[in-house]
Formats: C-alpha cells, sequence, structure tokens
C-alpha cells in the first residue's frame, strides 16, 4: 500500500516538474519525457500487470493536461508499461544497456504514435523534418535522463521494498 | 495464468481508451467535473513548483543581466524621447480621428475590451504541441473560446477551462487556424501555425486571394468574420508573400508580434465573441 502511494506521488512529482520547470528553462532545446521513463523502467521491473496500471496513471494525468480526446495518452502510456512488461524476464539490475535500448525504442514508439495521429492524419507528411527536429532531440535528452532516473528509481524501489519486509518482521 | 490475466487487463484497457476517445471526440464536456476536480489538487502544486522554479532561475539570471540592462536603459531613454514625440504626432491625428468617427457615428473601438492578467504556470514540454496552462479559470471568468493575448498581439485561444486554471492553445500550434485580415487593404487570410516554420519563428499566411494587395510588412489583425476571434486584435507582419503555382491565391509567411519564447504572463479577454448575423457563413476561424 505504501509502495503504490510512494510511487503515485512519485509520478505526479514527475509531471509536475515536466510540465512546469522544465519549458521554463530556454537553454532546455528539448526535454526529456520523464513519464515516458518511469512508465517503462516500472514495467521492466515489476512486470506487465504493474506496468499497464502505471502506465495507466500516466497516461491519465497526461490526459488531464492537454485539451482533446480523453484517453488518447492512456491508450499509448498502457500499451508502453505492458510491452516492456515482457521484457522483465532479461530485467537484471546491475544491467543498463537493455533499460537503455528500451528507452530510445519506447521514444521512437511514442512520437510515432503522436506523429501519425495528430499530424499525418492532417496530411502533414514531412516526416524526415519532424523526425530530426522533434524526436531526435527529445530521444537523446531521455537516453542521458534514463542512465540517471533508472538507477534512482531502482534504489528507491530496493528501499521501499526493504522498508516493508522489514516492517512485516516485526508484525510476526 | 498471470500472462492471461495481463492479456485480459490491456483488452479491457485498450477497449476503454478508445470508448473513452470515441465519446470525448463526439462530445467534450464529458471530463469537465473530471478535469476541474483533479485541477483543485494539481493547480496549486504545480503553483507552486512553478514559482520555485522560476525563482531560482530569475535569480540567476539577474546577475548576469545586469550589465546589458544598463546598456538598454541608455538606449531606451532615447526611444522614450523619440515616442514622447511620435505620441504627440499621434494624439493630433487620434483627435482628427475621434471627430471624423463622429462625423461617420462610428462609435465602436475594438481595442477597448475587458481583459484580465494571468500567469503561465505550465507548458508541454515535448515540442509537438503548443498548448500551456494558466492559473485563471472559470472562477475568474474565462471562458472557452476567449482570446489570449501578450506584448500586444495575439497569442491564442482558451481550449479547456476549470475552476482554477485554464488550458490555451497557442497560434503557433502546428493545428491552430486564424481567420485574419491585413490592415491596410481588408484582404482576408487564414494565418496557420506550422510546427515546421516554429523554430524560425513564422507562422504560415494563406488564401489571400490573387488580386489582393498584401505587401510585405503589412499589418495582419484578426477579422471580423472569425467566429472565435474577437476583430481588430494585431497578430503580426506579413512576410514573403509570393503568388502560389496554382496561381489562384497568395501566400506567404507572418512574423508574430508576440514573443513566443518568453512567454510568462498573458491577458486574457473575458468575453468571447457573439456570433451576430454578420459573422455567419464562415467556418475556418476556429
Amino acid at each position: 500500500m505504501k509502495r503504490i502511494f510512494a510511487n503515485l506521488l512519485l509520478m505526479i512529482l514527475a509531471f509536475t516538474v515536466q510540465i512546469c520547470i522544465f519549458p521554463m528553462l530556454p537553454f532546455l532545446s528539448a526535454a526529456p519525457n520523464l513519464l515516458l521513463i518511469l512508465t517503462f523502467s516500472f514495467g521492466f521491473i515489476h512486470g506487465s500487470w504493474a506496468g499497464m496500471l502505471y502506465g495507466l496513471f500516466a497516461g491519465f494525468l497526461s490526459d488531464l493536461f492537454y485539451s482533446g480526446p480523453f484517453g488518447f495518452y492512456m491508450l499509448i502510456f498502457v500499451y508502453i508499461g505492458y510491452v516492456n512488461g515482457i521484457a522483465t524476464k532479461y530485467y537484471y539490475e546491475e544491467y543498463i544497456t537493455l533499460p537503455l535500448i528500451l528507452c530510445v525504442l519506447n521514444e521512437l514508439a511514442y512520437n510515432m504514435y503522436m506523429y501519425v495521429f495528430r499530424f499525418l492524419i492532417r496530411g502533414k507528411l514531412n516526416l524526415l523534418y519532424y523526425f530530426r527536429e522533434i524526436m531526435v532531440p527529445e530521444i537523446i535528452f531521455s537516453v542521458v535522463t534514463t542512465l540517471f532516473i533508472y538507477r534512482l528509481f531502482l534504489f528507491t524501489s530496493r528501499m521501499l521494498e526493504e522498508l516493508e519486509k522489514r516492517r512485516d518482521t516485526t508484525i510476526v | 495464468m498471470e500472462k492471461k490475466r495481463s492479456k485480459y487487463l490491456l483488452t479491457s484497457l485498450t477497449v476503454i481508451c478508445i470508448l473513452l476517445i470515441g465519446i470525448t471526440s463526439i462530445k467534450d464536456g464529458v471530463m469537465e467535473p473530471l478535469r476541474t476536480g483533479v485541477g483543485y489538487i494539481l493547480v496549486p502544486l504545480q503553483t507552486g513548483v512553478n514559482a520555485v522554479g522560476k525563482g531560482i532561475y530569475t535569480e540567476i539570471r539577474d546577475y548576469s543581466q545586469l550589465k546589458s540592462a544598463l546598456a538598454e536603459n541608455e538606449r531606451l531613454k532615447e526611444e522614450i524621447a523619440r515616442l514622447t514625440e511620435e505620441n504627440n504626432r499621434l494624439l493630433a491625428g487620434e483627435f482628427e480621428l475621434d471627430r471624423l468617427r463622429s462625423l461617420y457615428q462610428l462609435d465602436q473601438d475594438y481595442m477597448e475590451y475587458e481583459k484580465i492578467g494571468a500567469r503561465i504556470i505550465a507548458k508541454d514540454s515535448g515540442d509537438w504541441f503548443q498548448v500551456f496552462r494558466v492559473n485563471k479559470g472559470s472562477a475568474d471568468g474565462v471562458e472557452v473560446d476567449d482570446n489570449v493575448m501578450a506584448g500586444g498581439g495575439l497569442v491564442g485561444i482558451v481550449t479547456d477551462v476549470g475552476a482554477n486554471y485554464a488550458t490555451v492553445r497557442s497560434i503557433i500550434d502546428d493545428s491552430s487556424r486564424v481567420s485574419a485580415m491585413a490592415i491596410q487593404s481588408g484582404d482576408n487570410c487564414i494565418v496557420a501555425g506550422d510546427l515546421t516554420l516554429f523554430q524560425e519563428g513564422r507562422l504560415r499566411i494563406t488564401n489571400i486571394t490573387k488580386d489582393g494587395d498584401v505587401k510585405d510588412g503589412d499589418r495582419i489583425i484578426t477579422s471580423h468574420i472569425s467566429s472565435k476571434f474577437l476583430p481588430g486584435i494585431l497578430i503580426g507582419y506579413a512576410a514573403d508573400i509570393t503568388v502560389d503555382p496554382k496561381r489562384l491565391t497568395k501566400s506567404g509567411y507572418l512574423i508574430p508580434v508576440a514573443d513566443f519564447d518568453n512567454l510568462q504572463e498573458v491577458l486574457i479577454i473575458t468575453g468571447t465573441k457573439q456570433i451576430g448575423d454578420e459573422a455567419l457563413g464562415e467556418g475556418a476561424g476556429s
């Protein structure tokens, strides 16, 4: 229970930082997508089931912020949580290469989803431009951030786990 | 077993999401109570985080800008002298305008809209969309489709309102279309946001008739026939107007007046456009 609460809080915090602080820093030409990083790390570490629920919440927050059809972001985030949950069998704590590869793939999938459903259907065909100017910077920023966030995330989940274990033993 | 269960969950969540997308595409206001409810919790948090972040950033910036500010002060003093002179000249012109207006019994003055100030508390961090959120909402009299200005120019339009926040889509967003006209010639045109032009700080102007007399540097303002934008708000200046390959229309670029890179405070014009008889018969003003 405590862990769920802590994770929800972490997500709200990440969301707030992402939309309130990153855009105010004019020297950042692109910003990492923290919600995406958290969702796929969570799915990757804890499996599909948890990843989906976490993704649902991340999408819910995004949908609240953007006007437009409600559920647009929930859909993509749920899928990201699920698909990364499948990769959880290769999960090994000290192994950072796989999360980085996953990060690139997820960012690509997420941005293509945005492009196809918000731009391509309005007849904007210049994919190469969007790829170069928007997707690549965001991917690079996100990969660099993943290096830090993923470690931090591992650390906090391990700590929460230990906290929970210790409490269980005292009760018994 | 676990695998099967998560597959069921995935399917049901997918169905729910697609249903939601469908419902909200058709009927926009369904999620309004939920958005407002969550807004009560999230907006104060966002305002706080925003204030802290901005505080730190401004502190650092202030030091680095002191020097350039001094130089700018010199320059501005000269500018004031020039503007005072110009103002005197314009005042004389205004008297004449007043006299002529009363002569023509034109008593509406477009720029006298009621405005309230608002602070931007959140922006989309990705580059796909140009939307932001301000700290005034329906409690302050903001409504959907209210026009938003900054720095003397049009910035965007309110797309969705909660009790204490409003979401604004700026005119540089790729899906934005504003029905506009050139102030000198009165030719109508459409000002469209375009993501591929956004980094050059430009927008697209399209649909000027072939014979339209729009030249580079002309002032472009919102037109009378727009269904959502109030008339007479300055948008920007025309640039690089050329005749289209089909030779039926002209198009070009627009350099906006508002500075979209450093937006922090905006003015919201309360009171949406009331569509009277004369405003019917156009659909591109959204």
